[in-house]
C-alpha cells in the first residue's frame, strides 16, 4: 500500500435487474479504487449492492454499463477464456458457506485450482500439503469437509484460494457461517495471508469485526458509496484495536 | 515490503487451457464412488430395461437356434412347447408387439435417467459454480458429466445383461427343457442379446444426460457465491 499502486478500478458501474416490469437499480454509478496490498472491506446491509459489486470486482458478472478494470485490464473485454484464467491464477475465491467439494479431502480440494491451472499432480500435492500446514492444518491432510468444524473447513478454503499465488483475494462473508471466536481467528489468518503474501484482500461483510482489521472500509448504501473510512479514521472510532495487526 | 506481482503480464498466455481428460476422469470415479447411493435408483432402471431387451431378443435367437436342429429330442420338446412351427405371421405380430414394450421400457428409462441425472446437477449447483470459480471452463463440466453417465449406464448395463442372460436360460429351461441347450445356440443367443443390449443401455443413458448436462454448463459461477439458490 505503501507505493498505492491500483490493483482494481471501477467506473461509474451500474447493474440493474429486472423483476417482472419493475427495474431494480442494484448498483448506481460506483466509481473506486482499490490498491494493491490492501485489506479492504465492504460494508452495508444487505440488499445494498455490495454483493454484486463485489461478484463485478470478481469477474463473475457483467456491468450493465461503466467499466471495471483489474490491473488495467477492463475486464468485460475477456472472453470465457480469459476469464477462466483470471478466475484460476489471479483471484482466489473464499466463500460464506466455505463450498469445499464434498467427495475431496482437504489435500485435494487445495490442489484443484492448481490442477485447473496445469499443475502436475506431485507439485499440486506437495503445494497443497505446505498451504494446509500453514494455516494450521497439518495434521487434516487427509479428512473430507464433513469430518471437520466449520472453522477447519474455512482454513481449507483459504488455502484454497492461495494455491495459485493470487494477486486478489475475494472473502464474501467469510465470517458469517462462524461463532466469534472462530470469526477472529480466521480474519487474523487472511491478515497474515496479506502481510506475507502481499495479496489484496477484499471482503464484503456485514461483521464489525472485520472492521478492525481493514485497512480500508467503504460503506455501501442504495447502489452507492456511502462513505470510505481508512484505518486511522476507524482507530479514533473504535479504539483499541492496535494489537490485531 | 514486497513487490506487487502485476495480473496481467505482456509474455504471459491469458487463455485457460483444458485440464487433461485423465484428470476428468479421475475426479469422476471419485465422484462415482462417493455418491453411489445417490445412484442406485437409475442403476436399478437401467438393469431392468436392458435384462428386458436382452432376454427379448436372446430367448428368440436360442429357439430359433435349436429350431435348425436335426435332433429327435429336441424337436419333440419343441413340438410340445408349440414352439417348431410357428407361422410368419404370429410370429411377427410377436415381434412387433416386443419391439413396441420395448420402445416403451427404453423411453421411461430415458426419463428416469435424465431426471436423476437433473436432481445431481441441481444438487450440485454450487459445487459446479465452485468449480467455475476456481477456473474450470464449461467444456470439463461437460466432460464430467458425460463420464459419469457413461460409466453409470455401462454399469448399469452390464448388470442387465447378466441378470437378462442368466433369466433367458433359466426361461428356456423352464419352457422348453435344459437338457436340449446346446453350446451354439447359447452362444448364439448371447452374442446377438448382449452386446447389443449393452451398447444400448450406455448409449440411452448418456443421451438421456445431455439435457441436464448442458444445463449445468451453462451456470453461472456467480451461483456459487449465492447462499440460497
Amino acid at each position: 500500500m505503501e507505493d498505492q499502486r491500483e490493483i482494481v478500478r471501477t467506473h461509474d458501474v451500474r447493474k440493474t435487474y429486472y423483476m417482472g416490469s419493475e427495474e431494480v437499480h442494484a448498483l448506481s454509478g460506483i466509481s473506486t479504487t482499490i490498491f494493491a496490498g490492501e485489506y479492504l472491506s465492504i460494508m452495508g446491509p444487505s440488499g445494498s449492492g455490495k454483493s454484486t459489486f463485489f461478484n463485478m470486482v470478481g469477474g463473475l458478472d457483467k456491468p450493465t454499463s461503466g467499466e471495471v478494470y483489474i490491473d488495467e485490464v477492463d475486464i468485460s473485454q475477456l472472453d470465457i477464456y480469459e476469464l477462466a484464467w483470471l478466475r484460476c491464477r489471479k483471484i482466489g475465491y473464499i466463500f460464506q458457506t466455505f463450498n469445499l467439494i464434498p467427495v475431496m479431502n482437504a489435500i485435494e480440494n487445495v490442489s484443484l485450482p492448481m490442477i485447473f491451472a496445469g499443475t502436475s499432480t506431485d507439485e499440486s500435492r506437495d503445494k497443497a500439503a505446505n498451504l494446509l500446514t500453514r494455516v494450521g492444518l497439518g495434521d487434516r491432510l487427509t479428512h473430507r469437509p464433513i469430518e471437520m468444524s466449520g472453522g477447519q473447513q474455512q482454513r481449507v478454503a483459504i488455502a484454497r484460494s492461495m494455491a495459485n499465488d493470487p494477486a486478489i483475494i475475494l472473502a464474501d462473508e467469510p465470517t458469517g457461517n462462524l461463532d466469534l471466536k472462530t470469526g477472529q481467528e480466521i480474519i487474523a489468518l487472511l491478515t497474515e495471508m496479506k502481510e506475507e503474501r502481499g495479496v489484496t484482500i477484499i471482503t464484503a461483510t456485514h461483521d464489525h469485526k472485520m472492521l478492525a482489521a481493514s485497512d480500508r472500509v467503504i460503506w455501501f448504501t442504495d447502489g452507492k458509496v456511502h462513505r470510505i473510512e481508512h484505518r486511522a479514521d476507524l482507530d479514533i472510532q473504535v479504539g483499541t484495536i492496535g494489537g490485531m495487526e | 515490503m514486497h513487490k506487487m506481482k502485476r495480473i496481467f503480464n505482456q509474455d504471459e498466455d491469458r487463455r485457460q487451457k483444458p485440464i487433461p481428460l485423465s484428470k476428468t476422469f479421475e475426479m469422476c470415479m471419485r465422484n462415482l464412488k462417493n455418491r453411489r447411493g445417490r445412484y442406485v435408483l437409475i442403476f436399478i432402471s437401467i438393469s431392468v430395461v436392458v435384462a428386458f431387451f436382452v432376454t427379448t431378443l436372446s430367448y428368440q435367437r436360442l429357439v430359433n437356434e435349436l429350431r435348425t436342429t436335426e435332433d429327435i429330442q429336441t424337436i419333440a420338446v419343441l413340438q410340445r412347447a408349440g414352439a417348431l412351427l410357428a407361422d410368419a405371421e404370429s410370429d411377427k405380430q410377436q415381434r412387433d408387439q416386443m419391439i413396441w414394450l420395448l420402445m416403451l421400457s427404453g423411453a421411461l428409462c430415458f426419463v428416469g435417467v435424465t431426471n436423476t441425472m437433473y436432481m445431481s446437477v441441481t444438487e450440485r449447483y454450487q459445487e459446479i459454480g465452485t468449480l467455475k470459480c476456481l477456473g474450470a471452463l464449461d467444456g470439463f463440466v461437460v466432460q464430467l458429466y458425460i463420464i459419469e453417465s457413461f460409466f453409470i449406464g455401462l454399469v448399469g448395463s452390464a448388470i442387465g445383461c447378466i441378470v437378462g442372460y442368466l433369466l433367458t436360460i433359466v426361461q428356456a429351461g423352464l419352457i422348453l427343457e435344459f437338457g436340449i441347450l446346446t453350446i451354439s445356440s447359447l452362444f448364439y443367443s448371447f452374442i446377438y442379446g448382449v452386446p447389443p443390449a449393452l451398447f444400448g443401455g450406455t448409449i440411452l443413458t448418456v443421451m438421456a444426460a445431455i439435457y441436464p448436462t448442458m444445463a449445468a454448463a451453462r451456470m453461472k459461477p456467480v451461483d456459487a457465491m449465492r447462499v440460497e439458490i
